[in-house]
């Protein structure tokens, strides 16, 4: 601990600075930034040195990771500069703070969960691992090491618990080796012991030299690491202190502040020993842990916590929308939970926090979303009555002071206040037996506030008791008859009465010691199944799963008939074969990236009419060579419509591609209203020679795909591609050019099109605009059987591959055994839904909320 | 009176990025008048330009077909409206068609049993559908690609391909008028004006409006969103019938691909009726006035002598100017453009905008 800095700078007056010290590591003079209305962060400055680990305290929306946002560069501040190692840093670009050393661990890591933890390793930190495989690799592991990840390299992210995630990115910030470290509540996912092994590394990561920001609300664990701190509190810094100059009373007091008399409404009186309304018992469910709470008629109780700790989780599991276990009584009967329709009917009534997402349909008018709990108050039959609907919205309207023009303006139109309260004018009319109110103030003006604060509190002595989840602790303090306070998942104190403060709770929040039950460890059910599973959903078990249905039917085929091994059928189905192949690797393309691309079919169609013109007999090299180059040049303005459309112009995927669909197809009849123009058979003999039976587009196809397969996996345009189709806003995050990788593999498409069509070309023969379009759906089916997600991120060339030779191989095997027409539509179609269905199933489950 | 919601206005802990653009202009209503006058509009047009396509007589040949589009496009509509879509329309249709001409085959005493067969038929594709796209979760595209190819294989096996003659009983009812309006019109209204009740005045329609705005908000106020998502695959299929139905009326020989040139019609007028993709708010009346305007938009362009390959490309611009109309955020767009200038931001710029 060479360098440990004597305390400094006294309480209220941050950026003191004490002169012999060493430069600062980063410093942030004067910075303010605004939002809307809301001032975020005002004249804040904040000097962190090398070797030092500076708390950064304060409660929720003191403006802490706003700060932090401004330092990696992700946020632009209205004014003030960030210096890091005495750099200015311009533009506000997180790239630019991370080459001058500054590295960001978040509380919610930017990871692909498809990727592989090498992978994202590999994406998110470009020429930073050293050249050549083998090196990179040991440069991963020992990054892994020190963080205390213990993932594999090959361990795909959506199997890590949120613990190793969290060491993960931890890992990723450590290979950067940067001077300034900001670590936001890296140990809130972590047990004891990783909890510990984490303040080891910081500390060892401080001896080295390195400066560390740790943003915490733990106040024994900021003792135990923290050289000096920085208390912010709505926006400003209260003061900057060496940890052994505060005491933790006055660190409370900091963070908290003066009290401020606000209008409330009158509490309860304190009741007598009702019977509880609500009881729980035992009850857990994700992200908390047995739970046991009784809720009396007339109460508002509230879930106090630093956001994120269970207090949400626990509404929504009551609400029926997260699974549950425990006991839970309503009006002393036992009631089963676990299903949205279970909660409505037992007379629970849930106000989301997100009223833009889960609080309102937006497009619908007020009085829609006011009724729409309780249709069938008035219905007869299932009809509706509208004049009893309007009168009962109508009446909600007045008593809860709803300004709205009509009842039929869309709530899209509503201020924030008054679509909480369509939001509330909803739950009265269902008359329900219990309110949940997950932060029913935020975004609210000050009058509507009061307003929502009182009809709580009316709702409440009418009999209904609330329970009430809020980031903001003086509404817990001025509303609530009792608060409940949560640490990682667990209650770890219950106030009443007099103590019902915010400084109480606050106390509370800062001394908590629980630590997060280790429930988060994977559950794949029973060993044998847990195994398939796995291997389903690899990136290789689908294709193992095809051989092994390829050769079985090739074996049933041939007992059959033996002539289907016969060197002409093998060739002609191989050359059939081999366009579908080129023109399923495009569709691979775009479905990585989440997308689809139903122009593919009639795209290979249009090329062929257009070579029909230029690649004929009489013509010379240089027009079929103009021919050749024109489809190119085709196959790429196409893809790069489509992917304009999509990224530019806001058109989903299937409306983009249906749109140039019917285009190239009205294009093909324009072109060859009849069939016509017979293509060279020069050119059509060289593209289908074969060698020894098998015609050399085949070969090629296969060449093909082994390239692109190592691509996809090792080359950075593979690692890309993957990265922005698992989770678009991660790869953003780390610096995967989103867009431009989107539209390229829209042109991709194309290109692979374009090579499915110099064969198709050479198969057809002549230019004919009713040929291409069923390629459409053989390749997507060949995308699906070779196991890709139609969510993106996943898929294998080598997968696509087998699927498009099972499709060939079902078309060709009906006609050898003897089986109608009908067997081809048949088969291809079981085989999609199959293969999705399968899919999708064994990677239901697997895949954790994100 | 209240000093302290100023002083803890609880600001973002980050500037959450806005999920979507907001579009209040989008919403039903608006919708309906625009494709109410683009139809007006273009009937002037008609009238001024290529009065042969306004003929008595031409009208009387399009307007049966645009029922038929009208029709099927409600279905569409319900699916889309609920964030899905449905290609399986030409296998449906195709097949319906197929039972009601060739069970019968040409005798009228067993048409009755064929369309009850048919309905049938078309329920029990759309719950297929519809339970492996809520149950087993796989996405819409491929489940009716896949249900699709499953009848596309069922018209096979049952035509044998060849077409037959439709059956005097429903070529004379498809071909009728009811107080000189085409049979085919008069249930294309009826069939709009009950869609519309179902879903505007019933608890039912009223629910599965709600899932369709947004599912999630849906579940919170305690509506299972899966069931109503179900539901419109059903409904659609069982409009995509009656559709097909009529179609085999109005043809004398209907061929046993005729659904194939109804899948990407039902989608443009979807998206003409201001429906968005995206699904939320959708109405099946604007849907059936945008398929009576593709419809007539085809016999303009087939009246000005242009081929029938010119009436794709024009579906395929209508389907774009439709989705340009509706859907680009164009407020967005021109900040974007305007933000072209300095790329050099615009990269780091595009995660938080």
């Amino acid at each position: 601990m060479s360098n440990r800095i004597t305390p400094v700078g006294t309480v209220a007056s941050p950026g003191v600075e004490d002169a012999p010290a060493a430069a600062p590591s980063l410093r942030i003079t004067s910075v303010s930034k605004r939002f809307g209305a809301v001032q975020a962060i005002a004249d804040v400055s904040l000097e962190v040195r090398p070797g030092e680990v500076h708390a950064l305290l304060g409660e929720n929306g003191a403006g802490k990771s706003t700060l932090m946002n401004v330092a990696s560069g992700s946020i632009v501040p209205d004014e003030g500069t960030v210096e890091i190692g005495g750099v200015a840093l311009t533009a506000g670009s997180p790239i630019a703070a991370q080459e001058r050393g500054l590295a960001i661990v978040r509380q919610h890591p930017a990871l692909m969960p498809d990727l592989t933890v090498a992978e994202n390793m590999a994406v998110a930190l470009p020429g930073r691992l050293g050249t050549g495989a083998r090196t990179a690799q040991d440069e991963m592991r020992r990054h892994l090491a020190r963080a205390r990840c213990q993932a594999d390299l090959g361990d795909r992210v959506e199997d890590l618990t949120v613990a190793q995630r969290q060491l993960l990115e931890l890992a990723k910030a450590l290979a950067q080796d940067p001077t300034v470290l900001v670590l936001d509540e890296p140990t809130a996912p972590l047990g004891r012991d990783a909890a510990a092994e984490l303040l080891e590394l910081v500390r060892e990561l401080a001896a080295q030299g390195t400066a560390i920001v740790y943003i915490s609300h733990r106040l024994p664990e900021v003792r135990e690491i923290a050289d000096r701190a920085t208390v912010m509190r709505d926006g400003t810094v209260r003061a900057t202190a060496g940890m052994d100059e505060l005491t933790d009373d006055q660190i409370l007091e900091l963070i908290v502040g003066r009290s401020i008399e606000a209008t409330f409404p009158d509490k309860r009186p304190p009741g007598g020993d009702e019977e509880p309304v609500l009881s729980l018992a035992g009850f857990s469910g994700p992200g908390f842990a047995d739970v046991d709470l009784r809720i009396a008629p007339g109460e508002i109780v509230g879930l106090a916590g630093i956001a994120g700790n269970g207090q949400a989780e626990l509404l929504r599991a009551l609400a029926g929308l997260e699974r549950s276990a425990g006991v839970v009584r309503l009006n002393g009967r036992e009631i089963k939970l676990g299903h949205e329709r279970r909660a409505r009917a037992a007379g629970i009534a849930y106000l989301p926090s997100d009223r833009h997402e889960e609080g309102l349909m937006m497009s619908l008018s007020v009085r829609e979303n006011a009724s729409v709990s309780s249709l069938s108050r008035f219905a007869r039959g299932g009809v509706m009555r509208p004049a009893a609907e309007r009168r009962a919205v109508t009446e909600q309207r007045d008593a809860l002071r709803i300004r709205t023009g009509s009842l039929e303006t869309p709530v899209s139109a509503l201020s924030g206040g008054n679509q909480q309260k369509v939001v509330l004018a909803r739950a009265m009319l269902s008359q329900p037996t219990l309110i949940l109110a997950d932060e029913p103030t935020q975004g609210v003006d000050a009058g509507a506030r009061m307003e929502i604060y009182r009809i709580l509190r009316e709702a409440a002595a009418s009999g209904i008791p609330v329970l009430v989840v809020s980031s903001d602790s003086i509404e817990l303090e001025g509303l609530c008859d009792r608060i409940v306070v949560f640490s990682r998942g667990q209650v770890v104190r219950e106030l009443s009465g007099d103590d019902v403060t915010e400084e109480a709770m606050a106390r509370a929040i800062v001394t908590a010691t629980s630590i997060r039950r280790a429930d988060d460890e994977h559950d794949d059910g029973p060993g044998r199944l847990a195994a398939v599973r796995r291997f389903a959903s690899s990136d290789y078990g689908p294709a193992v799963i095809l051989v092994a249905v390829i050769l079985l039917l090739g074996a049933y085929t041939f007992n059959d008939n033996s002539r289907v091994l016969s060197s002409f059928n093998v060739t002609s189905m191989l050359t059939l074969l081999s366009v579908l192949i080129f023109i399923s690797f495009g569709q691979l393309l775009v479905i990585m990236t989440g997308g689809i691309d139903l122009s593919v079919g009639p795209l290979a169609g249009f090329l062929v009419v257009v070579a029909s013109f230029f690649v004929v007999d009489g013509k010379g090299a240089g027009v079929m060579i103009a021919g050749f180059a024109l489809m190119i040049v085709i196959a790429v303005l196409v893809g790069l419509v489509n992917g304009s459309l999509i990224r530019f112009g806001g058109f989903t995927p299937i409306a983009a591609t249906l749109a140039t669909y019917i285009a190239l197809q009205g294009l093909s009849q324009l072109l060859r209203p009849e069939q016509g123009g017979y293509i060279s058979s020069g050119v059509t003999d060289a593209i289908q020679t074969d060698v020894g039976g098998i015609p050399v587009a085949f070969l090629v196809a296969v060449a093909v795909a082994i390239v692109l397969e190592h691509g996809l996996r090792r080359r950075r345009w593979g690692l890309r591609l993957r990265a922005a189709g698992s989770r678009e806003e991660a790869a953003h995050a780390v610096g995967v050019p989103v867009r431009r990788t989107v539209i390229l593999a829209y042109v991709g498409a194309a290109l692979m099109t374009c090579a499915g069509a110099v064969l198709l070309m050479a198969q057809l023969g002549i230019g004919d605009a009713s040929q291409g379009t069923s390629y459409t759906l053989s390749c997507i089916t060949a995308v699906v059987l070779g196991g890709a997600s139609l969510f993106g991120g996943r898929g294998s060339f080598i997968g696509v591959l087998l699927g498009a030779f099972l499709i060939q191989q079902i078309t060709n095997a009906t006609t050898f055994l003897g089986l109608s027409q009908a067997w081809q539509y048949w088969a291809v179609g079981l085989l999609a839904l199959l293969a999705a269905g399968l899919y999708t199933q064994v990677r239901r489950g697997r895949r954790r909320a994100w | 009176m209240n000093e302290h919601a100023t002083t803890t206005a609880t600001p973002p802990e980050s500037p959450a990025p806005s999920s979507r653009p907001r579009r209040p202009w989008a919403g039903g209503r608006p919708a309906w008048v625009v494709i109410a006058l683009a139809t007006v509009a273009l009937f002037a047009i008609s009238v001024a330009f290529q009065p042969d396509s306004v003929r008595s007589s031409v009208l009387q040949g399009m307007l049966p077909f645009a029922a038929v589009l009208a029709i099927a496009a409600m279905g569409q509509t319900l699916v889309i409206q609920q964030r899905g879509i449905d290609l399986s329309v030409p296998g449906i249709m195709s097949l319906v068609v197929v039972l009601v001409t060739h069970g019968p085959n040409g005798d009228g005493g067993k048409l009755f049993t064929a369309i009850l067969l048919a309905f049938a038929v078309a329920a029990a594709t759309g719950l297929l559908s519809g339970l492996l796209i809520t149950r087993l979760g796989i996405t819409p595209i491929v489940t009716t690609l896949g249900v699709n190819a499953l009848l596309l294989g069922a018209i096979v096996q049952i035509s044998k391909g060849s077409p037959t003659t439709t059956t005097e009983a429903l070529h004379g009812f498809a071909n009728g008028h009811v107080l000189g309006i085409p049979t085919t019109i008069v249930i294309a209204a009826l069939v709009m004006l009950g869609v519309s009740f179902v879903i505007k005045r019933t608890t039912v329609g009223r629910r599965y409006e709600a899932v369709g705005a947004s599912a999630a908000a849906a579940r919170a106020a305690g509506i299972d969103p899966l069931r109503y998502q179900l539901a419109a695959y059903v409904g659609a299929s069982v409009l995509y019938c009656c559709a097909a139905i009529l179609l085999a009326g109005v043809v004398t020989t209907p061929s046993i691909t005729s659904g194939d040139t109804y899948l990407l019609p039902t989608v443009a007028a979807v998206v003409l009726g201001g429906t968005s993709l995206l699904g939320g708010v959708g109405s099946v009346a604007a849907t059936a006035v945008a398929a009576l305007f593709l419809t007539q938009l085809d016999q303009f362009v087939l009246a000005t002598g242009a081929s029938s390959a010119v009436q794709n490309l024009v579906q395929a611009v209508a389907l774009a100017v439709g989705i340009g109309v509706y859907s680009v955020n164009w407020p967005a767009v021109a900040a974007r453009l305007g933000a072209l200038g300095d790329r050099g931001r615009g990269a780091t710029a595009a995660g938080s905008g």
